[in-house]
């Protein structure tokens, strides 16, 4: 397949702006201006075109959520604030390609009407927050940005923000939070964003990886990018496979193709010796999925029917040297790190996860200790918290317990064979309902 | 107007409701902790999870507006108690078992929702070893408030009560996740002019206010409807008292005037209502003060007000409209004598109301407006003195704290010119000048009603017996001082509220009109008398209708 995305990869001195107008460059922005910004809408709902971020949701439909009659500014984000364990895509893109960036987001701002746009940037990627900088200037060097674009009437300022280095940021309300100069906690929805986002105004927040496509379907128009991949689920994906393969790294391939496919296609298969054993088909926070799944369509609609989710497109790939427990508590580790402490199910269970993970590796495991995980997890999850953190965190470590039973029973039971300090029980404990009994 | 079921009971609520206060308004009570009605919304706790029919998921009651037929379950859904289950054991997970010794206890949200919740029943499989703030469980973080950041349960009500209400910010979160902690911001002491409201806002035990911190246990507080005597606003507030003790101020909603606030110079005059330096009447004879009875002193007082030519009288914007009243009767009105009202203007108080307006006090007094409005000569310090150089056979003063001039020595040297009548509680130098010294109580031990500067005429209750004197132990508690099995708060004392003592003293004079049993009737010829209080039903003057939940959910 023909790259799209990471069509500069290897080209030399893809970062200028020379480069980029060779190759056919912001081009696909001086067709949306030559359109009305309700047609560009109507091109990228005909595109089928769904959030790479992690949710999912058509970015058309998105767009239209933006209220036509608001009298004041508006705004559009680009989610760059890429922190999710096992996702290293929308570096990658702005590593060689930051225009293609700016052009999508010139596009997507156009589309909703808007003159300022902002690009959250992960506090961490110092470097590629400097590449964007440069990008920038370089385009407003030659009119594709600021006042009057190209001599369309257009007006647009990009602006990049750098973020602290919280995970939470990534969450659309948060990271909004986070532009206003306050305390990265997400919102309380509705009011969505669309509507009352960042300073009070209608906001879209899209990730790099989506604006990224916009450029494309302009230029070779939506017809094109539907007829890649899957209905539904059209277009080309970059898959970020980290773990025990042969290569790991980012591909370009159409949304659609299995997970064997991504693992032994461009990643040569599971290193010498060893079986695959299972992988998280999207970001740490996507539920784990064994060998037997691996079969399974990589997009969006499909990991959903296999009770998973494509969400971030970071394959993490595990082979039989690890132990599940282990994997669970690291990741517990994170999330109970990340979690913002805002609402209780999420701030408290994340830590207390975390806890029992952790003496459980230390080979203190009691038995019910894998049906307090799940409780804790069933608690903070599906709606109980503000944001998806609680889900972010529960469905892994859930699916873990569901899914490799027989690695805590092996934990507990070696734990059960060594003699345990007893606790002290208390007179009235046992009878009651409670976590476990 | 959305009308919905909650609970299997329809309502009607105005629209933009939401579920927990259109469900309070059915009858039903949904345990909330981080929403406070005075505050933004943040849906932190998590445990108003309600169901509604139709609908996948819970959802949380303080963030759901009431819409037009909806059904919704609270107390009859099993998953909703679940749920709520779930975020108790979250909630308790990592809070200190330290009930016994926690001050909050009794008026705990926490606590009376495990409490009550569950019947009481409660187990975990926690066995992970408890989250602590070392170094962060007893924290003078401000003059008044203490923080114990063990017990907190994250609800941010006083991060919001700074930032919203008081308008300094002074409350942040530090850190992230579990380890979140409250701190001042940039470490600086907490001296919020509300800094106590973060404490009754907190609805655990982390921060606690530090001048009542184990002076009583909460449930043996009494609380009796009253009216903040610190400024001319009126701020609404409950007295807590026990034993004939006040131990504390708490507020008392008024979404007009206070919300559910108090200013700390307010709340903190609660301890100076149990201050009673006279006990007994006394009368000067050739420079000596020997105590007398009652009757002695009334009647005696009686001769000597028949047979003053002229007589002045300093009252007191500190008196309630009754007693102002019944002293402008009384003498100016059956005596023909001259009396004034000094206004001290004092320090300037503010209170925003629950519109989130702010209000400002125009002077110290709590009822300078209702001396205007009967007609009374308000002075400034100028005027009071001017009004004592006058000359006059006999001069009484009500109430010798209403103004600072009172207490300067010149004041003091123009009141030896001819005898002096004082009616006083606390100490004052008065009593060195008195003729006539006439102990008197503080406003916790009658009825009354003041009248706000925003025209507000607002009632407060007696809420004991006047006390004998009160004794302070060396740890801050308080007692009677010789209390005994048949008198448990101490021999009573002599001294007897104000508007008492000039009924007594018009019987005497023969102002029969003015003999009245009490204060309600002194209220109802009042009404009937004065433009500026006609119409007004005592009944209804004591605010809106108490509900103890809700009182008990914002203050606790």
């Amino acid at each position: 397949m023909e790259p799209v995305l990471l069509r500069a990869r290897g080209v030399p001195n893809s970062r200028s702006i020379d480069t980029y107008l060779a190759a056919g460059g912001w081009s696909g922005f001086a067709k949306a201006l030559s359109m009305t910004p309700d047609a560009v809408v109507q091109e990228t709902i005909e595109s089928e075109l769904r959030g790479r971020g992690g949710a999912g949701f058509p970015t058309g439909r998105k767009w239209s959520f933006v209220p036509k009659d608001h009298p004041g500014p508006r705004y559009l984000i680009c989610n760059a604030d890429e922190s999710e364990p096992g996702t290293f895509k929308d570096r990658e893109i702005i590593e060689h390609d930051p225009h293609m960036v700016l052009e999508g987001i010139a596009i997507a701002s156009f589309a909703i009407r808007s003159n300022t746009a902002y690009i959250y940037i992960r506090g961490e990627f110092v470097r590629w927050a400097a590449i964007l900088e440069d990008a920038i200037a370089e385009a407003h060097r030659r009119g594709w940005l600021g006042k009057n674009v190209q001599g369309s009437g257009y007006d647009l300022d990009i602006w990049v923000h750098r973020g602290a280095g919280a995970y939470i940021c990534g969450e659309e309300t948060a990271l909004i939070e986070s532009i206003e100069g306050k305390r990265g906690f997400p919102r309380l929805k509705p009011p969505f964003p669309a509507v009352v986002g960042v300073f009070g105004k209608p906001t879209v927040v899209n990730n790099v990886e989506t604006l990224a496509c916009l450029p494309h379907i302009l230029t070779r128009g939506a017809k094109w990018f539907a007829s890649i991949g899957r209905p539904k689920n059209t277009g080309t994906k970059l898959y970020c496979v980290s773990g025990h393969v042969k290569r790991p790294g980012v591909y370009e391939l159409p949304m659609g193709v299995t997970f064997r496919e991504i693992i032994e296609g461009p990643c040569g298969g599971i290193r010498e010796g060893h079986t695959l054993k299972a992988f998280f088909p999207g970001g740490s926070s996507a539920p784990v999925m064994r060998a037997t799944e691996v079969d399974v369509r990589a997009d969006f609609d499909a990991c959903a029917e296999a009770g998973t989710m494509l969400g971030s497109g970071g394959v993490i790939v595990l082979d039989d040297s690890v132990d599940m427990v282990e994997t669970a508590a690291n990741l517990a580790h994170f999330y109970a790190h990340e979690s913002c402490g805002q609402c209780t199910p999420c701030r408290e269970g994340s830590d207390w996860a975390r806890d029992i993970l952790d003496r459980i590796v230390a080979g203190h495991g009691r038995p019910g200790d894998p049906e307090t995980l799940l409780r804790i997890c069933r608690f903070a999850s599906q709606g109980m918290t503000i944001c998806p953190l609680g889900d972010a965190f529960s469905l892994p470590i859930s699916s873990i317990v569901r899914k490799f039973p027989e690695e805590f029973e092996r934990h507990i039971q070696a734990a059960s064979a060594v003699p345990q300090k007893k606790l002290p029980v208390l007179p009235w404990a046992g009878s009651r309902p409670g976590f476990g009994s | 107007m959305p009308k919905l079921t909650i609970d299997g009971r329809e309502i009607e609520v105005p629209p933009g409701t939401n579920l927990i206060e259109a469900a309070r308004a059915a009858g039903v009570e949904v345990p909330y902790f981080c929403y406070h009605p005075y505050l933004s919304i943040v849906g932190q706790c998590r445990i108003c999870m309600v169901e509604i029919v139709g609908q996948p998921r819970l959802a949380i009651a303080c963030a759901t507006p009431a819409t037009d037929g909806m059904v919704v379950k609270s107390e009859t859904s099993e998953r909703a108690k679940e749920a709520r289950e779930a975020v108790m054991e979250f909630l308790l997970a990592n809070h200190p078992l330290d009930c016994p010794v926690c001050d909050q206890a009794g008026e705990c949200l926490l606590q009376d929702h495990a409490a009550t919740e569950q019947g009481g029943q409660f187990a975990t499989h926690m066995v992970e070893t408890r989250r602590t703030f070392p170094g962060y469980e007893r924290r003078l973080i401000g003059p008044h408030v203490i923080q114990n950041q063990n017990r907190c349960i994250h609800c941010s009500r006083c991060i919001r009560f700074t930032r919203e209400v008081s308008e300094t910010a002074a409350l942040t979160y530090k850190s992230r996740g579990n380890s979140a902690y409250i701190d001042t911001f940039n470490g600086e002491p907490f001296a919020d002019p509300f800094s106590a409201c973060a404490a009754d806002v907190c609805p655990v035990g982390a921060l606690t206010v530090r001048d009542f911190r184990f002076r009583k246990r909460a449930w043996k507080l009494r609380a009796t409807p009253s009216v903040c005597p610190g400024c001319s606003i009126g701020c609404n507030l409950f007295l807590n008292h026990h034993e004939r003790v006040v131990y504390r101020f708490t507020p008392r909603e008024n979404p007009e005037i206070n919300a559910t606030w108090l200013c700390d110079h307010g709340r903190f005059l609660a301890d100076s209502l149990n201050a009673q330096s006279y006990l007994h009447p006394h009368h000067r004879a050739a420079g000596q003060l020997s105590r007398v009875t009652w009757s002695e002193a009334l009647r005696a007082l009686g001769f000597d007000l028949k047979a003053a030519h002229t007589l002045r009288v300093v009252g007191s914007a500190n008196l309630s409209n009754e007693e102002l009243f019944l002293a402008r009767e009384l003498f100016v009105g059956h005596l023909k004598g001259e009396m004034v009202v000094p206004v001290w203007a004092g320090e300037q108080r503010r209170m925003k109301n629950g519109r989130g307006e702010w209000q400002q006090a125009t002077d110290a007094h709590p009822n300078s407006q209702g001396a205007r409005r009967l007609g009374l000569r308000v002075v400034d310090p100028a005027g009071l003195s001017r009004f004592l150089y006058g000359a006059a056979d006999l001069t009484i003063v009500l109430d010798p704290t209403a103004h600072p001039v009172l207490a300067e020595e010149e004041a003091l040297q123009l009141l030896r010119v001819s005898p002096t009548v004082a009616f006083a509680r606390t100490e004052h130098p008065i009593a060195n000048v008195a003729s006539w010294l006439l102990p008197t109580t503080s406003m916790a031990c009658y009825d009354g009603t003041f009248t706000s500067s925003t025209g507000a005429v607002q009632r407060f209750s007696a809420a004991f017996e006047p006390p004998g004197e009160v004794r302070r132990t060396a740890h801050g508690g308080m007692s009677p001082t010789v209390p005994t099995l048949a008198q448990p708060y101490g021999p009573p004392a002599e001294a007897r509220p104000l508007w008492f003592l000039l009924t007594v003293l018009a019987r005497e004079l023969g102002a029969t009109s003015l003999d009245l049993p009490d204060v309600e009737s002194v209220f109802a010829l009042m009404s009937g008398r004065e433009k500026g209080f006609a119409g007004l039903d005592w009944d209804k003057l004591a605010g809106p209708g108490e509900d103890s939940l809700r009182e008990r959910q914002h203050v606790g």
